[in-house]
C-alpha cells in the first residue's frame, strides 16, 4: 500500500512537470490553432538558461524567472519572424517550428555540451517531508504540483474569466470581426504565444530541478506534451491536467511492474483514447478532428 | 470544403479537356530529362573518383532515402497527409529483414519477402489508428506512434537487441547477382528505386488513385458519392508503407545492421527535409533531396561541424521562401492555405461537381 501511494505521487508530479509543458502547447493551440513543434526545445533551453542563472547567482528562483524570460523573448523572436506570416497555416507552421527544434537541438549540444546537468536547488528545499502513509517524501515534488495546480487554475481563469481571454477567444473566432472592434489581433496572438514559450521554459527549469537536463530530452518532452494534449483534448487546458496526470501516473506504475515497455504503455493510452475519443477527453470536437 | 463554401477560387473553374490532357512543350521533351538523370544515374559508380566513398555515402543513401521520401511525398500528395511515421515503417521492415538474419538465421530470399511483409503490415496497423485524424492531428499521432517504435526498438532486447541492434546483415552473394559488391549493389538498389517511382505512378494514375485525389480534395463529396473515406485512406498508407519498407530494405543491407537510431527522430526528420527540400514538382524530386541532404551530411563538416544546424537551415529557407516548388509537401501547405485563407493559391480543387474517375483539373497540374 505505501509503495502503491509513493508510485501514485511520483506519477502526481511528474504530470505536474508534464503539465506546465503541456499547458504553453495547449494555450497556443487552444487559442491561434498552431503547433509549435519547437516547444521540447524551448522546455530543454529553459532548462539549461535556469541551470546557468541559477549556478551563477546561486537562487533557484531567479533561475526560473532567467528561464522563463529568455525563452519567452525567444518565443516572441520566432513567433515575428517565422510564425505571424503563415498563421492561418497550421501545417507550415508546424514544419517551420521542426525545423527551428532541429537547429535548436544542434546548437545546444555544442553548447551545453552531452552530460547531464540538473538545476542546483536552495538546501533549504532540499528537505524530506513525512507524510502520513508515505513516510518522507521530497518537499520540492510537492512544491512543484501544488504550483502547477496553482499555473493550471490561473491559466484557466485568464482564458475563461478575464478580458484579455475573451479578447483571445474572440480573436480565434473571427480575427477580422475583432480587429474592427479596435483590438490589435497580432498583438495579442504575439502575447499567448510568449507566454506559452515562457511556460515552456518555466517548465524546463523546473523539470530540471527533479530530473537531469540531457540532448534529446527536447525530443521526448515534445513527445510527451504532444500526447499530453492529444489525450487531453487539443486546446482543453483542463484536459491537458487530465492528460499530464494519466501520463505521469502509467509511465511511473509501468515503471515499475513493467519497465521495460514504460514508454510502449504511455503511447498506448493514446491509441485508447484516439479510438474512443478522437478529439481527446476533454476536447472539443472540430471540423479538423 | 464542403459543396456549400463560397466558390473562392471561382478563378479557376473554367472547364478544361477532361480526359485529353494539354501537352506543355515541357512535358513533351521531359523525356529527354529523364533519359540524361537515368544516364547519369547508370553512369555515377564509374566517372566519380572514390568509390568507395561515392558510392555508399551519396549514391545508396540517396536511393533509400528518396525512396522513404518517395513515400511520404505520394502519400501527401494523392491523399493530402502528411505522415512522419514512414521512417518508422521503412525501420520496422529492416528490423524485420535484421531479426530473420541475425536471430533466425534464415536466408535473405526469405528474410527480404519477410521485411518487406511485417513493414506493410506495420504501416496497415498504423493507419487503422491515424487514418481518424487528418492535418495536424495526423503529423502529431504518426509522430508519435514512431516515438512509440522507437522507444521499443530502443528497450526491448529479445527482438530488437535494445540500443546495440541487429547485426552483421551482410549484403547476400545471390551467384549471379553478388550484392556484395558495391556497384552491383547501387544498381539494384537504383532499379528498386525506380520501379517504386513507376509503381507510385502508375497507382496513382488507376481508379484508385484518382479516387484517392478526390478524397484529399472533399472526403465530405466521396463520402457522398459512396466512396469509404476510411477505406481508401487505410489503403494508400498500406500501399505507402510498402514502398518505404522496400527502402527500409535497401538502407538495412547498406548498414548492415539495423539499430534504434535509424527509427529516432532525427532520422525521422531527415525523410521530412529531403521530402521538402528535393520536391521540386515531382516525385522523383526526393532523390534530389536526397542527394542534397547526403551532401551536406558529408562535406559540410569541412565548412562547419553545425551540420543539423546548416540542414535546419535550409529546411526553413526552403518552407519560408519556396513553398510552391516543393512537391508534395508544398502542395499541402498550398492547400491548407486555399482552405484558410482569403486569397486563392495555387489552383487546388475548385469546387465544381466533378464526376470521380474522371481526371479534374488539378490532376493536369499535377501531371508536372
Amino acid at each position: 500500500m505505501d509503495q502503491f501511494l509513493l508510485i501514485a505521487l511520483n506519477g502526481l508530479t511528474l504530470g505536474a512537470v508534464y503539465f506546465l509543458v503541456a499547458s504553453g502547447l495547449t494555450l497556443i493551440f487552444g487559442l491561434m490553432r498552431v503547433i509549435t513543434m519547437a516547444h521540447g526545445t524551448s522546455y530543454l533551453l529553459g532548462g539549461y538558461l535556469g541551470y546557468v542563472v541559477a549556478r551563477e547567482t546561486g537562487n533557484w528562483f531567479l533561475g526560473a524567472l532567467g528561464g522563463a524570460v529568455a525563452v519567452g523573448i525567444l518565443g516572441l523572436l520566432i513567433h515575428q519572424l517565422l510564425i505571424r506570416r503563415f498563421q492561418d497555416d497550421d501545417m507550415r507552421v508546424a514544419l517551420i517550428t521542426l525545423g527551428v527544434s532541429l537547429i535548436g537541438t544542434d546548437l545546444m549540444l555544442a553548447t551545453f555540451g552531452g552530460t547531464a546537468t540538473q538545476v542546483p536547488l536552495p538546501p533549504e528545499l532540499q528537505i524530506g517531508l513525512e507524510l502520513p502513509g508515505i513516510g518522507q517524501y521530497p518537499l520540492i515534488r510537492l512544491l512543484i504540483l501544488a504550483v502547477s495546480i496553482a499555473v493550471g487554475v490561473g491559466l484557466w481563469l485568464f482564458v475563461n474569466r478575464t478580458r484579455f481571454g475573451s479578447i483571445v477567444r474572440a480573436g480565434v473566432d473571427d480575427s477580422q470581426m475583432t480587429s474592427a472592434t479596435g483590438i490589435n489581433v497580432r498583438v495579442v496572438f504575439a502575447l499567448i504565444f510568449v507566454l506559452g514559450s515562457a511556460l515552456a521554459g518555466f517548465a524546463g527549469v523546473v523539470g530540471g530541478t527533479l530530473f537531469p537536463l540531457l540532448p534529446g530530452q527536447d525530443g521526448t518532452y515534445l513527445l510527451f506534451s504532444l500526447v499530453v494534449v492529444i489525450v487531453g483534448g487539443m486546446g482543453s487546458i483542463p484536459g491537458a491536467a487530465i492528460g499530464a496526470a494519466l501520463v505521469g501516473l502509467i509511465s511511473q506504475f509501468s515503471l515499475v511492474f513493467a519497465p521495460t515497455y514504460s514508454l510502449v504503455l504511455t503511447f498506448a493510452l493514446m491509441v485508447v483514447v484516439l479510438a474512443f475519443r478522437p478529439q481527446g477527453i476533454l476536447g472539443r470536437r472540430t471540423a479538423t478532428a | 470544403m464542403s459543396i456549400l463554401t463560397k466558390p473562392t477560387d471561382s478563378g479557376l473553374v473554367e472547364p478544361l479537356p477532361v480526359g485529353t490532357p494539354q501537352k506543355s512543350t515541357w512535358q513533351r521533351y521531359r523525356w529527354i530529362l529523364w533519359v540524361v538523370v537515368l544516364g547519369a544515374a547508370l553512369a555515377f559508380p564509374y566517372v566519380v573518383d572514390r568509390p568507395r566513398f561515392w558510392i555508399p555515402n551519396i549514391g545508396i543513401k540517396s536511393l533509400w532515402l528518396g525512396t522513404i521520401a518517395m513515400s511520404l511525398v505520394f502519400l501527401n500528395r494523392y491523399v493530402g497527409l502528411l505522415s512522419l511515421a514512414q521512417m518508422t515503417l521503412a525501420g520496422i521492415a529492416a528490423y524485420g529483414v535484421g531479426y530473420m538474419v541475425v536471430t533466425l538465421d534464415q536466408s535473405v530470399f526469405l528474410a527480404v519477402p519477410v521485411g518487406i511483409l511485417v513493414g506493410t503490415v506495420a504501416g496497415f496497423l498504423v493507419a487503422l489508428i491515424a487514418a481518424r485524424t487528418k492535418a495536424i492531428y495526423f503529423l502529431m499521432i504518426t509522430l508519435a506512434i514512431g516515438q512509440v517504435v522507437y522507444s521499443f526498438a530502443s528497450q526491448s532486447i529479445e527482438v530488437t537487441n535494445a540500443r546495440r541492434g541487429l547485426a552483421p546483415i551482410p549484403r547476400p552473394d545471390l551467384g549471379v547477382v553478388d550484392f556484395a559488391q558495391l556497384h552491383i549493389f547501387y544498381y539494384g538498389a537504383l532499379a528498386a528505386a525506380v520501379l517504386c517511382y513507376l509503381l507510385c505512378r502508375y497507382v496513382a494514375a488507376t481508379s484508385f488513385g484518382l479516387a484517392l485525389q478526390g478524397i484529399r480534395d472533399s472526403p465530405e463529396r466521396m463520402s457522398a458519392l459512396g466512396y469509404n473515406v476510411n477505406r481508401y485512406r487505410i489503403a494508400a498508407m498500406t500501399f505507402t508503407a510498402f514502398i518505404a519498407s522496400i527502402g527500409g530494405v535497401i538502407m538495412v543491407f547498406d548498414r548492415a545492421q539495423v539499430d534504434p537510431d535509424v527509427v529516432s527522430l532525427s532520422s525521422t526528420l531527415d525523410i521530412l527535409v529531403v521530402a521538402v527540400i528535393g520536391g521540386v514538382g515531382s516525385l522523383g524530386g526526393v532523390f534530389v533531396g536526397g542527394i542534397v541532404l547526403t551532401l551536406l551530411d558529408n562535406f559540410a563538416q569541412n565548412v562547419t561541424e553545425r551540420y543539423m544546424t546548416l540542414t535546419g537551415l535550409v529546411f526553413i529557407v526552403v518552407l519560408l521562401f519556396a513553398p510552391t516548388g516543393l512537391a508534395g509537401v508544398g502542395k499541402q501547405v498550398v492547400r491548407a492555405l486555399s482552405t484558410r485563407r482569403r486569397a486563392p493559391q495555387a489552383p487546388t480543387a475548385p469546387d465544381v461537381p466533378t464526376p470521380p474517375g474522371i481526371t479534374d483539373p488539378s490532376n493536369e497540374r499535377k501531371q508536372q
